[in-house]
């Protein structure tokens, strides 16, 4: 469904990313998996088409000059050179690290915002079904974002990426700083959402516990360069995955 | 697999990185690649007099060191301090009033009245912006915005200070030299000064202000004793424009308080590149003879004028000395990936 192969992106003359392939089919919950730096966000940016935004701010304001180059394919189409508004159209949207939501607007106005490309009808089925994975935000309807706990935060940025009708769904960090029973939870709302609405999801996390059961298929990210991959049970048997992101 | 690709590389100079260390000179090539910029900068504005010996071309001389003294505190103000100011004007107007009262009411010979206008006048900014200090953003820049306008207005209707017709007969600096080189060696002292003061310790407990109040409030400094001290330095240097500004007119009058004063040095400071000290002082370099030549155009200068503008953010909104600086530190080239 996503492909990309050969993606590499220059900060400077740092490689951020290097070589990096990576596929997620259709209906798969696949994960990417690293330390800090190792390269998840940028790869984030660079299929989700943020990364093209980037290089042009800081080309416009004299910066560092970020390069992109190898290939990013979804559904057989080129989209390398398509902008982050356009691929969200086809159904690649992104749910960004630290979660970016429109702090001075309430949970439902966020919700709103984010079903922008969907129909009236479309936009009101989804309501419901945010509302109907995520309980605790239908309570807070009315409360400003700016002002929720952070594993509310995260589910309302979910469920506002969910209002943008995705065909695959970008999570970064999705459980940056969440306690171990919110984590779970997310986790499980992720699977829920994967099985109900057929949406491919790709996840990043730092650590690997609590996302790998949930994870069809999984890839590895250290300085930049994906060293390993395989499907979950391979990963999870493998000792230095195990002492690396497991903490075992 | 995609097909090679090129990417264009930035790497630094050799002769940078051996000059970054100060102890590392080893010869005269690596001396003169630090003092070069410095040295053409000051030998540049040294020979501007000389370059343009016509009175009319003096006259703009002046008139650009003083509108960098402005670029320079707008660009001090905002980048190193977080305090975006459109109070330039009202820097201007303090410092002018200031000048021209202790010339005409006092005696004092100009040479006197500029310096103790400018801590004066710096002081009266100070104490009257201080409500504001805690403002950020947009807010402080309405706010400053304002006092220009609240003083010219004040001054109109309580008619003081010789009202509309401002005050008269103030003594003009001794001779055009002595002004030229007056103003011309204060702007080098606040460029240099500037520079130093932004890398003291001091300035970056200002450059953390801007970054993150809160966290310097944690660090256990008192935020607004800080913005203080930088509004203190920032209107110093507007109220020395102002006060020189007087003397070169021989007249202070409401028009001090114009808006040209907040305006102009922020345009200089988008062209010069924001953030760079010298950049906003080039930028008035350029912008303000380019405004005078502009003159033959009549109404339509005001059109051109903007267009100069629009081009410089649109195209170059990094500004010209952050492009100077990475060519002369840094060369280009194309590498395989």
């Amino acid at each position: 469904m996503l492909e990309a192969s050969g993606l590499m992106v220059f900060y400077e003359n740092m490689l951020a990313l290097n070589n990096v392939a990576l596929r997620c089919g259709e209906d798969e919950i696949v994960g990417v998996f690293g330390a800090n730096s190792a390269g998840k966000s940028t790869l984030m940016y660079a299929l989700s088409g943020i990364m093209l935004d980037v290089e042009k701010k800081e080309r416009m304001a004299g910066g560092e000059r970020i390069t992109l180059a190898g290939e990013v394919r979804y559904r057989g189409r080129d989209i390398m050179n398509l902008k982050a508004s356009k691929r969200a159209r086809l159904g690649i949207v992104l749910c960004p690290e630290r979660r970016r939501l429109f702090k001075e607007s309430t949970v439902l106005e966020n919700l709103k915002i984010g079903a922008y490309l969907a129909t009236a009808a479309q936009a009101k089925e989804t309501l419901a079904y945010v509302f109907k994975i995520f309980p605790a935000l239908e309570k807070l309807k009315t409360r400003l974002s700016g002002f929720l706990s952070g594993g509310e935060q995260q589910m309302l940025a979910i469920g506002r990426a969910l209002m943008a009708q995705p065909k695959i769904l970008l999570l970064d960090e999705p459980l940056l700083g969440l306690s171990p029973l919110m984590q779970a939870m997310l986790m499980r709302a992720v699977r829920e959402i994967r099985d109900e609405r057929r949406i491919a999801i790709i996840v990043t996390e730092q650590y690997a516990r609590p996302v790998m059961p949930i994870v069809d298929y999984a890839f590895i990210l250290e300085n930049g360069s994906a060293v390993l991959e395989g499907v979950r049970d391979d990963l999870m048997d493998n000792p230095d995955v195990k002492a690396a992101y497991f903490g075992v | 697999m995609a097909v090679a690709q090129r990417r264009r590389e930035r790497i630094d100079r050799g002769i940078k990185v051996r000059t970054d260390g100060f102890y590392a000179l080893m010869s005269w090539r690596e001396l003169g690649y630090l003092t070069l910029p410095r040295f053409l900068l000051i030998a540049g504005l040294l020979a501007l007099p000389f370059l343009m010996p016509s009175m009319y071309w003096q006259r703009v001389i002046s008139i650009v060191c003083i509108y960098a003294f402005l670029a320079l505190s707008f660009d001090f103000l905002a980048h190193f301090v977080g305090l975006v100011s459109l109070g330039g004007a009202f820097f201007v107007g303090i410092g002018g009033y200031m000048s021209a009262v202790l010339n005409t009411e006092l005696g004092l010979a100009p040479m006197l009245a500029i310096p103790a206008a400018t801590l004066l006048g710096a002081g009266v900014c100070t104490l009257l912006l201080l409500p504001c200090l805690p403002l950020r953003g947009v807010y402080f820049a309405i706010v400053t915005l304002m006092y220009p306008l609240f003083a010219a207005r004040t001054i109109e209707a309580l008619d003081i200070l010789g009202g509309t017709d401002g005050i008269m007969g103030i003594d003009s600096f001794p001779g055009p030299w002595i002004e030229q080189y007056f103003v011309i060696g204060m702007l080098l002292l606040a460029i240099f000064g500037l520079r130093r003061l932004v890398n003291t310790d001091f300035g970056l407990v200002l450059q953390a202000v801007k970054d993150n109040d809160q966290a310097v409030r944690a660090s256990a400094m008192n935020v607004t004793r800080f913005k203080a001290i930088a509004v203190f330095i920032g209107s110093a240097m507007g109220c020395l424009g102002g006060a020189c500004l007087v003397h070169i007119y021989m007249w202070a009058g409401i028009s001090q308080f114009a808006l040209d004063f907040s305006v102009l040095p922020i345009a200089a400071t988008v062209i010069g590149g924001a953030g760079t000290l010298v950049g906003p002082v080039l930028g008035c370099l350029i912008l303000v003879p380019a405004s005078e030549m502009l003159r033959e155009f009549g109404t339509l200068r005001i059109v051109f004028y903007s267009l100069i503008l629009v081009g410089f953010i649109v195209f170059r909104s990094d500004g010209l000395m952050v492009w100077a600086r990475r060519k002369y530190h840094q060369f280009e080239r194309w590498t395989e990936i």
